[in-house]
């Protein structure tokens, strides 16, 4: 298969949600209106917010939604509640799956799968689990994945908890799983950091879906 | 004309999806290319978009609900004037139409079912019941493809009734579809698994056993279909709605009754229900008006005995025996439906039922009946006779209406829906002649002026 273009961006600098969400739409739109327009990779870290997918159910948030102090996104991904903060590397990958395959299930399986590998670049062992999807250490889930999809052009993707406060989840029922444990790269390999994993996570994506990366 | 939506196949390996939103409402214009709802597999949403300019006439499956692929989930139309009669035809499968309502039988047990199941599956199996209720009618046809369906050897069924047979543990193989070309439907994978769908339009008014819908929900227990208030070796006191019913029953022994029955062709009654259920109107307010409009002209058969003489009441009040799921039966009562609209009767009747349903009907409404109907046509029975209750002075027995071939007058052969009514009186003050042309009237209402019950 002939490689395909794709335009990554991965600031340095913490971004806002809601920004880089509109930026994720903007070249879903592209794709939809022109599929010779590139796909789209974002590599990043957030400031605290959390985010529900449009089937969640609200009662997986432990708090009131008129909380003014923390900030709650609701966006075009599967899944339940997450939450989204310094210390946690968010891969957001808008494809389209025409040129790959158009099945969701084989596209979930195969982030899991890139995830593996990243984490496997830190000698990290980690397995994904039939019935829970994302990434787990254990019984502890170390990524999560949540995706959306209009004409085959996905958006949203994954994180990787690398080192954050982990404290930010007790306020959520993450993914909807009761007393799910969640977990820190930092963890399981002391020496890594989190622009050695973005490194990774940007290598891992171009073998994987064959791209040419254009930087901006 | 309408398009349909399907539940797409987000995977290859995906059987069914659930819909986590609808995105446009029924009667929204939607253009080509507009996400109309979302659905979800695991953590992956997909939005699915209309294929053509035109507007959402009907959503077949609500947001929360889960659909095999393939399914219908919903119906585009292209010009706006199109939707009233796409969102009519398309009544039955409406999630909105709660099946209770239909079927009127009163329950207090639903609510307290045992099983852990979600809102949605009961959803689900209630508009299964609704879908097998359009289908139940055509029961000749059904034999007739049944037949037919035996010669090809490749099982044709619907997602549905795929995905009922799977639930069930039915081999397709083994069923016989009723469907076009044999095709399996949904219903007779029910009828495969030995549960009653057969609810014919008269799917409503009281019916002294369990529901379908009822026993689709105790998936636990599938070998009993019919109702039972205990253990194989048990004896179970009665209720106190049990001795009461006993009570009333064991009076009738000092009655004299007789019965007469009739047979009436119901065509064009089906065809006022078919125009006027959309205003809400359910079949046993119109049974309700042309029994009290036909005993206006027949006082007697509204009289009773006493101990003074032939006690002639001064209003014509209906009851209607409705049965309770957990033992006992009750006879909500429309007062004068001679002077009650239909619609009002109808909205009154399902108020009575809801309430009996609640247990929250005063003395006045459930025991000052001067005549009962008691409807068994949703379990297609094509005859029965009623116990007359004390007090009064007849009662009404209505069967199934089904299809039937008849002679005609002129040596032509036809078919055409017949309802068999069978009514018992007290003798000694209803005599026979009162009864059969009490009958022949209520025949010929039913017969050639169903409009008339209108008002």
């Amino acid at each position: 298969m002939d490689n395909r273009t794709a335009i990554i961006k991965q600031p340095d600098n913490i971004s806002s949600f809601n920004d880089v969400y509109k930026l994720q739409k903007e070249y879903q739109e592209a794709l939809i209106l022109d599929n010779s327009n590139p796909d789209f990779i974002w590599i990043g870290e957030h400031q605290l917010c959390y985010t529900l997918g449009r089937g969640s159910n609200y009662d997986n948030l432990l708090f009131s939604l008129n909380d003014a102090k923390y900030d709650v996104f609701k966006i075009d991904r599967g899944g339940e509640v997450t939450c989204h903060m310094p210390g946690q590397l968010v891969t957001y990958l808008v494809l389209d799956l025409k040129n790959f395959n158009k099945d969701l299930n084989w596209y979930l399986r195969k982030i899991e799968d890139i995830i593996i590998k990243i984490l496997g670049a830190f000698n990290i062992d980690c397995h994904s689990r039939k019935g829970f999807t994302g990434v787990w250490i254990g019984n502890k889930k170390i990524a999560s994945i949540g995706i959306g999809c209009k004409r085959w052009i996905t958006i949203n993707g994954f994180s990787i908890n690398i080192d954050c406060e982990l404290e930010n989840f007790n306020k959520i029922v993450p993914c909807g799983i009761e007393n799910c444990l969640m977990a820190n790269m930092i963890d399981y390999n002391k020496n890594l950091n989190i622009q050695e994993v973005k490194r990774i996570v940007k290598k891992t994506i171009e073998e994987e879906f064959n791209f040419d990366f254009i930087s901006k | 004309m309408s398009h349909e939506i399907f539940m797409p196949a987000l995977s290859s390996t995906m059987t069914e999806g659930k819909i986590v939103e609808w995105l446009k409402n029924p009667g929204d214009k939607v253009e080509r290319g507009e996400s109309v709802l979302v659905v979800e597999s695991d953590k992956a949403d997909m939005d699915v978009e209309s294929f053509q300019d035109g507007y959402l006439a009907a959503v077949l499956m609500p947001a929360g609900s889960t659909a095999p692929v393939g399914e219908t989930i919903g119906l585009i139309v292209e010009n706006e004037d199109e939707i009233a009669s796409v969102q009519e035809q398309n009544k039955g499968k409406q999630p909105e139409v709660s099946s209770s309502d239909q079927l009127e039988l009163v329950s207090n047990k639903t609510e307290e079912k045992p099983e852990v199941q979600s809102e949605i599956v009961e959803k689900k199996e209630k508009e299964v019941v609704l879908m097998s209720e359009k289908a139940a009618p055509s029961f000749s046809s059904d034999q007739i493809n049944a037949a037919t369906s035996n010669v090809s050897s490749r099982v044709i069924a619907s997602p549905r009734a795929k995905k009922l047979a799977s639930q069930m543990g039915v081999d397709l193989a083994k069923v016989h579809g009723s469907g076009p070309h044999g095709r399996i439907q949904a219903d007779d994978i029910l009828k495969a698994n030995g549960q009653p769908v057969s609810i014919p339009w008269i799917g409503e008014g009281g019916s002294p056993a369990s529901v379908p819908g009822a026993n689709l929900g105790v998936e636990s227990k599938p070998e009993t279909s019919g109702n039972s208030f205990g253990n194989p070796g048990e004896t179970v006191q009665f209720n106190t709605l049990q001795k009461a019913v006993n009570k009333n029953m064991e009076s009738s022994l000092d009655v004299p009754c007789f019965r007469v029955g009739y047979s009436i062709n119901t065509d064009k009654l089906e065809n006022f229900y078919k125009k006027v259920k959309q205003n809400g109107v359910t079949m046993t307010a119109l049974l309700v008006k042309a029994v009290a409009k036909t005993l206006k002209k027949h006082p007697q058969v509204n009289s009773s005995f006493s101990e003074n003489g032939i006690s002639y009441p001064e209003n014509i009040n209906i009851a209607v025996a409705v049965a309770m799921e957990d033992g006992g039966l009750i006879t909500p009562v429309l007062k004068e439906p001679c002077n009650t609209d239909l619609f009002k009767l109808s909205r009154e009747w399902k108020d009575l039922v809801k309430r009996s349903r609640s247990k929250q009907l005063e003395p006045n409404e459930y025991s000052t009946g001067t005549f009962t109907l008691s409807n068994l046509g949703m379990f297609g029975v094509d005859r029965f006779d009623a116990i007359l209750p004390p007090g009064t002075g007849a009662i009404l027995a209505i069967a199934s209406s089904k299809p039937t071939v008849v002679a005609n007058s002129d040596g032509s052969i036809s078919v055409k829906k017949i309802m068999q009514v069978n009514l018992t009186a007290d003798h000694r003050v209803i005599y026979g002649a009162d009864g059969a042309s009490f009958l022949k009237d209520l025949a010929s209402l039913i017969e050639d002026e169903p409009e008339t019950l209108v008002s």
